[in-house]
């Protein structure tokens, strides 16, 4: 059953409308998505600007918070400097794929899963993948020097990052005894958290944030895409709305990475239980819904706010160190992670 | 790379030691930042300022009393030294200059400010002797061409025949001191 689906239900639709599973996508995307993607935006800029003793947006309305609306519309009016390039049509396609075929695995609350598989928690994963085998063709593709080496770098960082954040995965999967979203989340309880079930799991933690960091080229480690040594790498051609599909792809990766460590590591989407038992005794499903995105999307904002301040306040890693960072600390970490939790789990 | 010294156990230390660090170090830097965000003490105000125009009701008159503006020379006391052309470092000034009708009075054909390049250091003001070259408060200088980011105060170009007659009055005027 989908949150969607009760909120359409109480509109007066029928579930058994064809293409119901469609709007639904289209619900999450508008509503939970893309103001996601605008408030943290906003927060991002109005908050390093307090960081760096600076003013930051200030303009569009109040405190400047119709500054992510004002970026859009700007990038959406502009043409694009050159024709398509067979290689920019295929990231294209992988991005909206990836964007798209990965919502519906997304985990937002109990009752708000379309998908919940054996292997729910790959699916996202495989989702970071393509975002970054689109963004290492999109730079594959452009015939330039930034593009092309921060094409390379891009492949170089995805191929480095999946090996720790895997096994990060590996020692949840192994506490929680399945990858079913549902199943990590009965696992943890509302301030019952993995992470901080024993040290090998807050290792983990670490190694998993860190990995998918340099997996999707986060900031402050997102040597692919510099500004200072290669002119914004991949981004470097990227004008228009092909820009603003660039940049709601990259936030996309932060914001399911983000959502996937909290449902991994931080207690899900788990309320207290009394209170969800008294919603239960209601009969009002939606409330639980709602309470339980909130809970969650509030985590989310606290980790994603929490890594950009690191990236504000830290100068960006050269993408030798990125590399180096990831093979020779984040993967033997895990794997110490991995073996600790075997056995604490056997104990 | 130091972890590879005399044993497993020392280079395990020196890893572990240089992670440990590193974290600190990245801790460090986080915490630096906190008084800002939280306006504590001495790290209360922002550094930049909005930029003049109506939205942020600013002025040109609430620049800061040392702002830079985009550069004028008054022609009428620049006596075209060359030296803000030696000083600059973006090499934006061009003076040519050329003995006048008298011997005090030099002709200051040409004095091209290019905006385009100019980095607005002030050096080129600071060495002024007759202190011709000013920063105005004017700050806007956008412009649809290059070339007309270019700013001319020269006098111009002196024509040939000018010349002569400058150089025939220069030396009429210098005859009776060389009779005495």
């Amino acid at each position: 059953m989908n949150w969607v689906f009760l909120w359409l239900r109480a509109l007066g639709f029928s579930a058994t409308v064809p293409g119901i599973p469609l709007i639904a996508l289209a619900c999450i995307s508008l509503f939970v998505i893309l103001p996601s993607c605008a408030l943290i935006a906003y927060l991002d800029r109005k908050l390093s600007a307090d960081l760096q003793a600076r003013v930051g947006p200030c303009r569009t309305g109040y405190r400047g918070m119709l500054q992510p609306v004002a970026d859009c519309v700007k990038l959406l009016q502009k043409n694009s400097m050159h024709s398509q390039t067979l290689g920019e049509l295929l990231w294209m396609l992988l991005h909206t794929m990836a964007l798209y075929a990965s919502l519906a695995a997304i985990p937002l609350g109990s009752l708000a899963m379309m998908v919940d598989t054996q292997m729910s928690v790959f699916i996202p994963f495989w989702s970071a993948l393509v975002l970054a085998l689109g963004t290492m063709l999109l730079g594959l593709g452009q015939y330039t020097t930034p593009g092309w080496l921060g094409g390379i770098r891009t492949a170089a960082q995805s191929l480095a990052g999946t090996f720790p954040s895997l096994i990060g995965i590996l020692c949840v999967g192994m506490h929680a005894g399945s990858f079913r979203w549902s199943a990590l989340a009965a696992s943890q309880g509302f301030l019952h958290w993995t992470m901080f079930a024993h040290p090998f799991l807050l290792l983990a933690f670490v190694v998993f944030v860190g990995g998918g960091l340099v997996l999707l080229a986060i900031a402050p480690l997102d040597g692919g895409l510099a500004m200072s040594d290669i002119h914004g790498g991949v981004a470097v051609h990227v004008t228009g709305r092909q820009l603003a599909l660039f940049q709601f792809g990259r936030f996309y990766g932060f914001f399911i990475w983000s959502v996937m460590t909290v449902v991994l590591f931080m207690g899900a989407w788990r309320i207290p239980e009394s209170l969800r038992s008294w919603f239960l005794a209601l009969d009002a499903e939606v409330c639980i819904s709602v309470v339980e995105l909130t809970w969650l999307l509030l985590k989310t904002y606290v980790l994603m706010l929490f890594i950009l301040w690191i990236a504000r306040a830290n100068p960006r890693a050269r993408v030798d160190q990125i590399t180096d960072f990831s093979w020779g600390v984040l993967g033997p970490l895990a794997l110490v992670a991995l073996v600790g939790t075997a056995f604490w789990t056997m104990v | 790379m130091m972890y590879f010294r005399r044993s497993v156990f020392i280079a395990l230390f020196w890893y572990l030691h240089s992670i440990v660090k590193s974290s600190l170090s990245i801790a460090g830097s986080c915490f630096a930042t906190l008084p800002y965000l939280l306006r504590i003490g001495e790290s209360r105000k922002e550094v930049t300022d909005g930029y003049p125009d109506p939205i942020s009701s600013k002025t040109a008159d609430d620049l800061p009393p040392r702002s830079r503006g985009l550069l004028f020379n008054d022609i009428e006391r620049c006596t075209g030294c060359g030296d803000c052309e030696h000083v600059c470092p973006a090499g934006c000034i061009e003076v040519a200059s050329e003995p006048g009708a008298h011997d005090s009075r030099i002709w200051v054909s040409v004095f091209d400010v290019d905006f385009s390049r100019c980095v607005f250091c002030g050096l080129c003001v600071d060495i002024c002797q007759p202190m011709s070259l000013v920063h105005t408060r004017q700050y806007e200088g956008a412009a649809y061409q290059l070339e007309d980011l270019v700013a001319s105060f020269g006098r111009g170009q002196v024509t040939e025949e000018q010349r002569e007659k400058w150089h025939l009055a220069r030396q009429r005027l210098s005859a009776p001191q060389e009779g005495a």
